[in-house]
């Protein structure tokens, strides 16, 4: 049992889900049904065949043994003639000359070892040296009268009362006058020394019918027949001749079956043997056939996997049949993959318009470079931005821009050929240059890489300028990691950007710290915007020509719970940045507005509207929602705008310009004469106020120029039928130049600082400031 | 033993036998002369060849017995010639050598025991049969050589012919003897003895014997 438990585990534990193991097998079960078949009828045909000739030999046999047997008789009978011719004997026997007959019969006995001879007379007298066991006369004599010379007698002689052959010969003088008889005990040994006569071994004896088995007595003479014992006998009987009456022996051949089969036994445990060995050399074989199909599977399997995983695979299959065919359409496919797989990858780290590598890629190129790093160099990170590269776009189209930035690239490219050059998106670069001595001046390499972008470009046959703004970070000291050095190249450039354009900038620990503040302020600002932080303080707008307050600017004043009052120039730049700009900017509509209800009617509300948040859409909605909620009526509400709002989209700026001035709601431009190109934009809308920048009213003490300046400008909106409002003016010198050249408003500290919302109804009782003077 | 019951029997058979011969005319004239014809059959029915018939009678015929046959067995062929040859008591026989070859005679019948050693060609030997009986003569080189005398001391002894028939005559009425002696014939001797009553004038016996 545990031998028969531990095959199966085994088989089991043989891997049977493999196409090798199974065709192998079918192929070897295919082969041993067949084989077994085979060797099933060969060996019951051999079978069959050595039980049929061992039945033929034993027949055979049997009639040979009969002549052997009659052979002997006669043998015995010639014996016996002999000396019942012989001519003394004769008259011996025909004289009654008892004493000469059995010296006789003895010396005849002793002659031809026959174990009894006597003479039997006509007259049924038997003549004998000893007659003791011969059968009586009277048995014998009808055969012999009948001339029956051989046969079986029952021998007293021997101890068991046997049979025995006898051989009569007659005795004549020269009429019959006796027989003869002379007798062999068919014994054990004469048996045996007769069936060594026959060619296959025989076991022979001769039987009574009275003491012959049931089955022996039923058995038909001179048949062949097989009778299972303790083993597969054969057996033959035949009937014996007789010479005395009332006797019926019976010679039985016996024949060991199992010695004429063990030829073809072994014969075929030759046949099984063979069978088993071609089982196992089909076995081997068809596992061969198999492995030569199946181990090219096997490899292509393998090579699945190992692709699946990601590895490189080579196949080493050639051959040119299917397979060889299925691999080389195998290998062909991995390579196309791999060349996708590359393109995916390139594109997935490469910048597709300049083919520069992206911002992942230079990360990764950047940790490279700074494991690399040797003790006593230093690596560059700069961080670019193109200065006009917006309004390059803006004006010259997408294409332009496109083509742009590809000549930066391409310039880079030229000038820093040891330089690392990825584009991070939109107009940003960041360059990456290592290996640097200590010593080696860095503001050299920084002038490099301005120069590089101060190269004149020619866009579409026209001439374009595109300076950069650059912050530069140093490994080591500015940070060891990628992610740092990044960062603080950012820090840098932003601070670059903040110093004006063109110029670089390198990082120093404490723009970090700025940096830090500004994290903390932006915090601080959406808390503010939760929870209410902001109010408002309004400055009066006094008018020249009505001599009295006709508007109020609102400003927004942010107390910050620790820092106090926070200059609105610090967050409201944050606020652009990261987008609060349109909440806070909705809160001071809405506040300004509400405010303004409390006001006479014929004070207005100015409130400032940045770039962001008129970029946004639905500015005209949350002025109307402001305008609703509180009552104002629109001709009261100025909203004044920068003429940076038209850098991001001048069309939708126009529109939701004109839509808001449809409503009633008066537009002026705040700044004016800071920005770009204003004439431009005084002549693209229709402005209801121009509010003359403080850096004009300033000049104004100073020079002569600021009197021709403020000229200009009043001229010039007068003309364009817009107001013109002066900021920031603080002394009366001031305010009577700009009254002298034309101004219609005026809005500074020589009235008043914006004040909180309840001291507005003061100021328009009192008046403010310097207007009190002039009532006076 | 048996032979001497039969004496008287015999020596009368023989006196008769004798008157008939001796006053023979007027006792043949007187009757009808006395024969018997004897037919011997085997146990199936046929005849019996040469097979010696010998008669009996109470009055035995006085003087000696002749046979109208010789005396003699010639070796002819290799064949005693005649085969079965009838003598009476006392007789000479002479056993010529016809043949071209040798020839021996022996006998180990108890009424003559002899032996006559080779003897070839136109040689003859005699044998005198003193005692009755019947003498089996064998050559001890040639097997198949049988001869057999049959001596006799009645002249009514004849042999039977290829039917089995064979006639005696002249012999006394009343009650007489018949034997049947055939070297087959079973029984004691090969003989096989009757009685039977000699009516005077022909008379049948038909006598079956047994053969082996």
């Amino acid at each position: 049992m545990s031998v028969a438990r531990a095959l199966f585990a085994r088989a089991s534990a043989f891997r049977f889900d493999t196409l090798s193991a199974r065709i192998a097998l079918l192929y070897a079960a295919l082969f041993a049904l067949v084989l077994g078949l085979v060797v099933t009828l060969a060996a019951g045909g051999l079978s069959r065949f050595g039980e049929a000739s061992a039945a033929r030999d034993l027949a055979a046999n049997a009639r040979v043994f009969d002549e052997i047997l009659a052979a002997r008789a006669r043998q015995m009978g010639d014996q016996a003639d002999v000396l019942a011719r012989d001519f003394g004997f004769r008259e011996a026997v025909a004289t009654g000359d008892a004493p000469t007959i059995t010296s006789a019969l003895s010396s005849l006995e002793t002659r031809v070892r026959a174990d009894t001879a006597f003479v039997v007379t006509l007259d049924g007298e038997v003549l004998a040296a000893d007659p003791t066991g011969i059968p009586a006369p009277e048995m014998l004599r009808k055969r012999l009268e009948d001339g029956i010379k051989r046969g079986i007698i029952v021998s007293g002689t021997s101890a068991d009362g046997g049979l025995a052959l006898a051989a009569a010969a007659p005795i004549e003088t020269p009429d019959l006058i006796g027989w003869l008889v002379i007798a062999q005990p068919l014994d054990r040994a004469e048996l045996d020394r007769l069936v060594e006569l026959a060619p296959i071994s025989l076991e022979a004896s001769v039987v009574e019918a009275t003491r012959q088995p049931q089955w022996l007595r039923n058995a038909g003479a001179d048949a062949v027949f097989e009778r299972d014992e303790a083993e597969r006998l054969l057996y033959h009987v035949s009937d014996l001749a007789v010479l005395q009456d009332g006797i019926a022996p019976r010679l039985v051949l016996r024949h060991r079956l199992a010695q004429s089969l063990a030829a073809y036994t072994s014969l075929k445990w030759w046949l099984i043997l063979l069978a088993a060995g071609g089982i196992m050399l089909v076995l081997g074989l068809s596992w061969q056939v198999a492995r030569s199909v199946t181990e090219p599977l096997k490899q292509l399997d393998e090579a699945t996997r190992m692709i699946g995983e990601g590895r490189e695979v080579s196949l080493a299959i050639r051959t040119g049949d299917e397979i060889g065919r299925l691999a080389q359409s195998f290998t062909q496919m991995v390579v196309a993959i791999d060349e996708r797989e590359r393109r995916i990858i390139h594109v997935g780290l490469h910048d597709g318009l300049t083919g520069l590598p992206n911002r992942k890629l230079f990360t990764e190129q950047l940790a490279n470079v700074l494991v690399r790093r040797r003790a006593g160099e230093q690596v560059m990170v700069a961080y670019v931005d193109l200065d006009d590269f917006k309004m390059v776009n803006d004006t010259l189209g997408h294409p332009a821009g496109d083509s742009l930035l590809r000549l930066v690239a391409d310039h880079l490219r030229e000038d820093l050929p040891d330089a690392q050059i990825a584009r991070l998106g939109g107009d940003e670069f960041a360059i990456l240059i290592d290996a640097i001595a200590d010593k080696a001046s860095l503001g050299k390499i920084a002038d490099r890489l301005q120069r590089s972008f101060d190269r004149p470009l020619a866009i579409n046959g026209q001439h374009a300028a595109c300076g950069a703004s650059i912050g530069i970070a140093m490994a080591p000291g500015d940070g060891e990691d990628g992610i740092t050095l990044m960062k603080n190249a950012d820090l840098a450039l932003y601070r670059a950007k903040h110093e004006g354009k063109s110029t670089y900038h390198f990082f120093e620990p404490a723009l970090d710290e700025a940096a830090r503040q500004r994290r903390q302020l932006e915090l601080d600002l959406r808390a503010a915007i939760r929870e209410g932080g902001f109010e408002l303080n309004f400055q009066p707008l006094y008018s020249l020509a009505e001599k009295r307050l006709t508007g109020f600017e609102a400003l927004i004043r942010w107390n910050h719970p620790t820092r106090g009052r926070v200059n609105p120039v610090e967050f409201i730049a944050l606020a652009e940045e990261t987008g609060l700009i349109i909440p806070i900017g909705e809160w001071v509509l809405r506040e300004a507005c509400h405010q303004a209800c409390t006001w006479p009617d014929d004070v207005t509300v100015a409130v400032n509207v940045s770039p962001k948040q008129f970029a946004a859409t639905g500015i005209t909605a949350t002025v109307l929602s402001a305008l609703s909620a509180s009552g104002l009526s629109p001709h009261r509400l100025e909203i004044e705008i920068t003429e940076s709002v038209f850098i991001a989209d001048v069309d939708m700026t126009l529109g939701t310009l004109h839509s808001l001035r449809n409503l009633g709601i008066k537009i002026a431009l705040d700044d004016f004469g800071t920005g770009y190109s204003s004439l431009s934009y005084l002549r693209s809308f229709p402005f209801d106020k121009v509010k003359i920048d403080k850096s004009f009213v300033e000049d104004l003490g100073t020079s002569s120029n600021g009197h021709a300046m403020i000229r200009a400008i009043t001229t010039l909106a007068n003309a364009l039928g817009m107001e013109t409002l002066a900021e920031g003016v603080e002394d009366v010198a001031q305010f009577e130049v700009l009254e002298r050249e034309g101004c219609q408003n005026i809005q500074g500290y020589l009235f008043s600082r914006p004040v909180a919302a309840n001291a507005v109804a003061g100021l328009l009782r009192d008046g403010a400031g310097y207007q009190r003077q002039l009532r006076n | 033993m048996r032979h001497c019951l039969l004496t008287p029997l015999k020596i009368t058979a023989l006196v008769a036998s004798v008157t008939a011969l001796a006053g023979g005319a007027a006792l043949v004239n007187a009757d009808t002369p006395a024969s018997v014809r004897v037919q011997v059959v085997d146990g199936t029915g046929l005849p019996v060849r040469d097979a010696v018939v010998e008669l009996f009678s109470a009055k035995s015929p006085a003087g000696p017995i002749r046979f109208p046959w010789k005396m003699g067995m010639a070796q002819k062929n290799q064949q005693f010639t005649p085969g079965t040859l009838i003598v009476a008591k006392g007789s000479t026989v002479a056993f010529p050598n016809l043949d071209m070859v040798r020839h021996s005679i022996y006998s180990f019948s108890k009424p003559a025991r002899f032996e006559i050693e080779l003897y070839g060609r136109d040689q003859s030997r005699t044998h005198t049969f003193a005692v009755t009986g019947s003498v089996k003569l064998g050559c001890n080189i040639h097997d198949q050589m049988r001869g057999y005398i049959r001596v006799t001391d009645t002249p009514f002894a004849a042999k039977t012919d290829q039917n089995g028939y064979v006639t005696l005559s002249g012999m006394a009425s009343g009650a007489a003897s018949l034997t049947i002696w055939h070297p087959q014939l079973r029984g004691p001797d090969n003989e096989s003895s009757s009685t039977i009553t000699i009516t005077g004038g022909p008379q049948t016996q038909k006598i079956k014997v047994e053969l082996r």
